[in-house]
């Protein structure tokens, strides 16, 4: 497991798989502008698991989207594994996309009428090529070998969030971001994700990982936190501390 | 072993919602089928409606000068200029007395000519064509005669006892006349034929065009079209092509509606799957070509199947209408595939733009 690194007011741009500095995110509509992300610096470094909370209408959602590469930052610089992606073109972040993240959703979006090994190749089929064997080991990795052949109505929730984790590291992304991974999770299956998360952090995979979950929350190394719009960061257990506003 | 494709998708695809899909193909079908019945019957509609409007009988009429008859050659020079599918006869008239003392007009014929161009005669019994004395009887004609079996009229002194063979119901002068045969009408009475009728078939320009050979081949001539018939002729054909244009068009828009419900309805129920794709890498061509391809399948099936039951409606039709059998026109397909196509084309318009507009980000949140 990798030291620790001090977090309690630096952010550490020279290794950071993801860094925003000064991103702001704004939304106009009905004559107003809506400022739903304001001044966001930080960075995540390879290999960190990291908690963004914060209550409905903090951010989280915009933050999350945007280092997805699912929307772009109306100002600022946002550098995903060293690339701006504020640069690029739609069909640029489409294969950005496909390369460099791995999504692990609250409501599992697994394609009903293709199996848990079709769901899971489905990843592959939009980054690359599709391969039946790395599929059918990513889904043993994370324990449903045997059920490959399934649709998603045969599964239970926790069978289809772990579907949803094998597609989302079939392409051996640099980056899983989860959001709300087991929001829909009764509490045996939300151990049984969480455990699975550990493990992924454990063999080195980043997390960004979207929760209300406080317990969920604690299994992060650090937790960055939001309100209204604006961004707090520091270690699991530590104090709050305003980084920047 | 690669299990994933584009194909295996769509097909899975338009299965799992098959109520959707079945009711796309359904419109797809109907609009297929509807084009080609009437593509089909089009194709021969020309030739069939004319066929039908051979049946009124003569559309032109030829009459000779005042101070002649006809030359001998007349009929002969008629049916070159006319061409081979026209029909002719003609007539040699002459007033004569019954033996009840009564005027009547006689009328000498080829009654075989006669039979094919006027076939909307009703007639009881055509005379045999080798029966020299034998008779055809207008109704009204047959009231101013003593007997029917033998007809005894005079022309300038001279009789002659004709045979009647059968009687002429027309609703029209015809009903007033006695026809003979021309040669024996020819010994009795010494007139020449004075008028040809003619059947033409085509439309108004067809008849035209003919008309002014006739004219230029027989200047000396009197040729004059039926005009109530060719120009209702036509008017009959040209409303029919534009009814079924109309039809055509009209049945392609219902259609279009139709698909366009059914498609928009698909890309909304399926906006999270395609929210999803695009999460996962797919290029907004890429989603936009799955949801058109879909549209394709969709269309051809509907050609396909629409050709099939178009087909055997038009040859049902026909029957019907013409007493005829059409066969499927494999020509008919590459308009009614364009139509179709066209038709998806045009209904997946609105379901693209909301593919378009799709936020993955709000629709992968459950917003």
């Amino acid at each position: 497991m990798t030291e620790r690194p001090n977090f309690e007011s630096q952010t550490r741009p020279d290794c950071a798989v993801i860094g925003l500095n000064n991103v702001t995110r704004e939304y106009t509509g009905h004559g107003s502008v809506v400022r739903a992300l304001a001044d966001a610096t930080f960075s995540i470094v390879a290999g960190e698991w990291v908690a963004i909370t914060g209550p409905s209408g903090s951010g989280k959602s915009t933050l999350v989207n945007l280092i997805g590469c699912l929307d772009r930052p109306t100002a600022g610089e946002l550098k995903i594994d060293n690339v701006d992606v504020a640069t690029m073109t739609a069909t640029e972040l489409d294969r950005f996309r496909a390369d460099k993240i791995g999504f692990i959703f609250q409501q599992f979006h697994l394609i009903p009428y293709l199996s848990a090994l079709e769901n899971v190749m489905l990843a592959q089929y939009f980054h690359s090529m599709t391969d039946e064997g790395e599929a059918r080991a990513s889904l043993e990795r994370v324990g449903l070998g045997k059920r490959a052949e399934h649709l998603p109505s045969e599964l239970s929730g926790g069978e289809q969030q772990r579907v949803c984790i094998a597609r989302a590291l079939i392409n051996n992304p640099p980056i899983l971001l989860a959001d709300e991974p087991t929001g829909n999770l009764d509490a045996a299956n939300q151990t049984i994700v969480a455990e699975l998360l550990q493990d992924l952090h454990r063999n080195g995979h980043t997390i960004v990982m979207v929760t209300h979950d406080p317990e969920m929350a604690a299994l992060a190394q650090r937790r960055i936190a939001l309100s209204h719009g604006k961004v707090f960061c520091h270690p699991v257990g530590g104090p709050m501390v305003a980084i920047r506003r | 072993m690669s299990k994933l494709s584009l194909i295996g998708m769509l097909r899975r695809s338009l299965v799992h919602r098959r109520a959707r899909s079945l009711s796309a193909l359904i419109a797809m079908t109907v609009s297929a089928g509807v084009a080609t019945a009437l593509l089909t019957l089009y194709a021969n509609l020309d030739a069939k409606l004319h066929k039908e409007f051979r049946s009124f009988g003569a559309n032109v009429v030829i009459t000779a000068p005042a101070t002649a008859p006809l030359r001998p050659d007349a009929l002969e020079k008629v049916r070159q200029a006319a061409g081979p599918d026209a029909l002719a006869a003609e007539f040699a008239y002459a007033v004569a007395t019954t033996d009840r003392g009564t005027p009547v007009v006689v009328a000498g014929t080829d009654f075989a000519a006669v039979k094919r161009l006027d076939s909307w005669w009703q007639v009881d019994a055509w005379p045999d064509a080798s029966a020299a004395n034998a008779a055809l009887l207008g109704q009204r004609a047959a009231q101013f005669v003593a007997d029917e079996r033998a007809v005894i009229l005079t022309f300038a002194g001279h009789s002659v006892t004709l045979q009647g063979v059968g009687r002429l119901r027309t609703g029209g002068d015809e009903d007033s006349r006695i026809y003979m045969p021309l040669a024996a009408f020819n010994a009795w009475t010494g007139v020449a034929p004075t008028v040809i009728e003619l059947q033409i078939p085509g439309g108004a320009t067809t008849v035209d065009a003919s008309i002014s050979r006739l004219r230029h081949a027989l200047p000396e001539l009197q040729v004059q079209p039926v005009r109530a018939l060719v120009e209702g002729e036509s008017k009959i054909v040209d409303r029919t092509h534009a009814l079924m244009y109309g039809a055509v068009l009209l049945i392609a828009l219902t259609v279009a509606i139709s698909v366009l419900a059914t498609l928009s309805a698909s890309v909304l129920e399926r906006r999270r799957d395609f929210a999803l794709m695009k999460a996962l890498g797919g290029s907004q061509l890429h989603l936009m070509g799955m949801f058109l391809l879909e549209a394709l399948v969709l269309s051809i099936a509907g050609v396909a199947a629409g050709f099939l039951v178009g087909s055997a409606a038009a040859w049902a039709i026909s029957e019907t209408n013409f007493h005829t059998a059409t066969l499927p026109r494999l020509s008919v397909l590459p308009l009614v595939l364009l139509l179709n196509i066209a038709i998806a084309a045009m209904a997946a318009l609105f379901p693209a733009r909301v593919l378009r507009g799709l936020q993955p980000a709000a629709l992968l949140k459950g917003e």
